[in-house]
């Protein structure tokens, strides 16, 4: 089977066939960089997909704070090992989930590497992964006892 | 980092990495920085390769804003780069076979030759280590008169003295008593888990970033992947190693073909709306930088992943099974920074 | 004889060793032993360790100082490096390793963040006072500072060590 001409639209066409209103939206925003926004019910759904297409591994997870739009966006970036021709692209799905509080299902199960990531974000957002087999502190000190520090309403005034 | 671990005689059971204890909040500080201010800042967590850190932070922004190096530039972070690269496998390679091995030679080998380079750094940027060269847009200064022929000097001198590195440690069979067959990561292990760098190298998956997604000058120039099958400690060390060859193949190339122009391109200080994302591999493995910017001089998220961090789930899953002694091993051949996992 | 007169048998002799040794020429005597060799631990705190490392081999050569590095071992070093900054969650192994360190043990504060907290003064998790922790002898700022500047620590170590009295850290 020869490689498709531009992967990135093939990608983004094969996804929305078979994943149809599981996503919200899914584009290729330039040469080697995907982005695919599920609802937060399916991303499970999703990112099996997304690893049956070829993406094997997670690279790094991202938590953005929008206290404006009382969201957190949980940011998955995967990438490929085993196929050459996915090997330069970067893919980003992206989840909202609610400010008060933040669920949603570990993909661990999925994509092994991101244990580590989704327990720093746990720690960092307090987004709580269900299923995680290990959700305990990562970075910070034994005894913090203070809200996840990388919130955007959480300052540190007696540092500035 | 503090390891726990749980033995059954001289076997290890269970081992448990404890990290943390150089986290200082980097993510946290740079969304209240100006965004010139947070390049020496983001390139601290890894001083020994700074200038991978501050490419991977610069182009994520420099993408945002549209801004392009110009060649000249992009070969001048090339040579800078793999200056770097040589540097830093020089440090790790001296700590494991050095240190971790239970001897001082290697270690002085490795940190005397690295000084030349940390010499040509010098002359190129101004610092040891700590360079923040890269602005957005290009670098700072230019080449200065009589680098070239000091950087052909520098090559010439190491490879000679590789030959005797070779000979001492290479095929030294105590070392390599210690070494081979000790860790093995299988290839399948070694997708799973998510590891990159040398550690991935060393278990045969050829995926480089340079080669995957070229940036900067990697595309005009010619260089290998060095990749071996066997996933030991060993096969580790050697991609280092071998690295060690291609980053001075690339340097005279660079040097040789480096066009004349200009160094940079003027860039506003702000980061515009929207999130890009920054890929270059460092020594220890791809870092990746996630900015989002909102349109003011301070970004607005900058989430960064480091090598080191990737590869911590390796050190649990290979010192299962593995006897005590080999502990050091096993942590050198991973090449771990504690500073650049804990950012 | 009562049965306090052993202690008070060494109590006395321990007081006679004290008063000899604060003699001029064998306050010098003991100074000098302490110069000639100070053995600094192995704690890479952070990033500044890298210029310790880079110290501590041939270009520098510490070992002309007497400071040997191959040794390591807290209950066997007199001199604590800080270099780098102290998290929250490092303080308490820092002065794990400094109780065990017996006396007169030496600390020298290598580096802006370990002086101050230099570029990361304003984060959530680190210490930026720690004089307040471990008492300390010699400050080297930079960022990080060069191998000749931490030398150069030393050497003016040795000469506050010179003109200390022998019991001074004890």
């Amino acid at each position: 089977m020869t490689a498709p001409a531009v992967p990135e639209e093939e990608i983004v066409s094969t996804l929305k066939g078979q994943l149809g209103n599981a996503l919200k939206d899914a584009r290729v925003e330039r040469r080697g960089r995907i982005s695919v926004i599920p609802l937060r019910e399916t991303v499970r759904e999703v990112a099996a997909s997304l690893q049956r297409l070829g993406f094997d591994h997670a690279i790094a997870v991202a938590g953005v704070d929008y206290p404006n739009e009382k969201s957190i966006e949980v940011v998955y970036l995967v990438s490929s090992y085993s196929h050459d021709e996915l090997k330069h692209i970067v893919l980003s799905l992206k989840v909202q989930v609610d400010r008060e509080s933040p669920r949603l299902p570990t993909l661990t199960t999925i994509w092994e590497s991101a244990n580590l990531f989704e327990r720093e974000a746990h720690e960092m957002f307090g987004v709580n992964f269900e299923g995680h087999p290990n959700l305990q502190k990562l970075l910070l000190q034994d005894n913090w006892e203070g809200p996840p520090p990388m919130r955007k309403d959480v300052t540190f005034p007696e540092l500035a | 980092m503090r390891i726990m671990v749980r033995t059954d005689g001289d076997l290890i059971v269970e081992a448990t990495p404890d990290i943390g204890y150089v986290h200082r909040g980097c993510e946290k500080i740079a969304e209240s920085r100006n965004l010139i201010k947070n390049i020496p800042m983001l390139e601290r967590p890894n001083i020994a390769d700074s200038s991978h850190l501050n490419w991977s932070y610069i182009a994520p922004i420099e993408e945002l804003q549209k801004v392009e190096v110009p060649e000249r530039g992009r070969y001048i972070r090339t040579i800078l780069c793999e200056i770097n690269r040589i540097a830093s496998h020089l440090y790790g390679m001296a700590i494991m076979a050095g240190i971790f091995s239970g001897h001082t030679t290697m270690y002085m080998f490795g940190f005397g030759d690295r000084e030349l380079f940390l010499d040509l750094a010098e002359m190129l940027t101004g610092a040891r280590m700590t360079f923040s060269f890269f602005p957005p847009g290009g670098v700072r200064r230019d080449l200065p008169r009589g680098f070239k022929e000091k950087l052909l000097d520098t090559l010439n001198y190491l490879e000679r003295h590789l030959v005797a590195v070779d000979r001492i440690f290479v095929n030294n069979p105590v070392f390599i008593a210690r070494a081979r067959g000790v860790g093995i990561l299988r290839k399948e292990d070694a997708i799973k888990l998510g590891v990159v760098g040398p550690v991935l190298r060393g278990s045969g998956v050829p995926c480089d970033v340079r080669k995957d997604a070229p940036y900067g000058a990697y595309d005009k120039v010619d260089f290998e992947i060095p990749t071996f099958k066997e996933g030991d400690s060993l096969s580790r060390w050697l991609v280092r190693f071998e690295e060690i060859k291609q980053s001075m193949a690339i340097l005279r190339q660079a040097i040789r073909d480096i066009p004349e122009g200009p160094i940079a391109r003027k860039s506003p200080i702000v980061v515009p709306k929207g999130e890009a994302i920054g890929r270059i591999e460092s020594c220890r493995g791809e870092i990746n930088h996630y900015v989002v910017g909102t349109g003011s001089d301070k970004p607005y998220r900058v989430k960064m992943n480091t090598g080191s961090f990737k590869n911590l789930p390796a050190l649990p899953f290979l010192l299962k099974g593995a006897r005590i002694g080999d502990m050091p091993i096993i942590y050198g051949s991973l090449d771990y920074w504690p500073v650049e996992a804990d950012r | 004889m009562s049965r306090a007169a052993p202690g008070l048998w060494v109590g006395s002799l321990r007081d006679l060793v004290k008063r000899m040794v604060g003699i001029a020429p064998l306050k010098q005597l003991v100074n000098w032993g302490r110069i000639y060799s100070l053995w600094p631990v192995h704690l890479m705190t952070a990033c500044c360790g890298a210029e310790l490392g880079a110290m501590m081999s041939g270009r520098y050569d510490p070992e002309r100082y007497g400071m040997q590095a191959a040794v390591g071992a807290m209950r066997q070093s007199d001199l604590l490096i800080i270099e780098g900054t102290v998290t929250k969650k490092m303080l308490k192994r820092v002065k794990v390793v400094w109780e065990q360190m017996p006396n007169p043990k030496y600390c020298i504060a290598m580096g802006d963040c370990a002086c101050s907290g230099g570029l990361f003064h304003d984060s959530y998790s680190i210490i930026n006072e720690l004089e307040k922790a471990i008492p300390i002898d010699v400050y080297v700022p930079g960022c990080p500072p060069r191998p000749e500047a931490l030398l150069n620590a030393v050497i003016k170590l040795r000469e506050k060590i010179r003109h200390e009295e022998v019991y001074a850290r004890s």
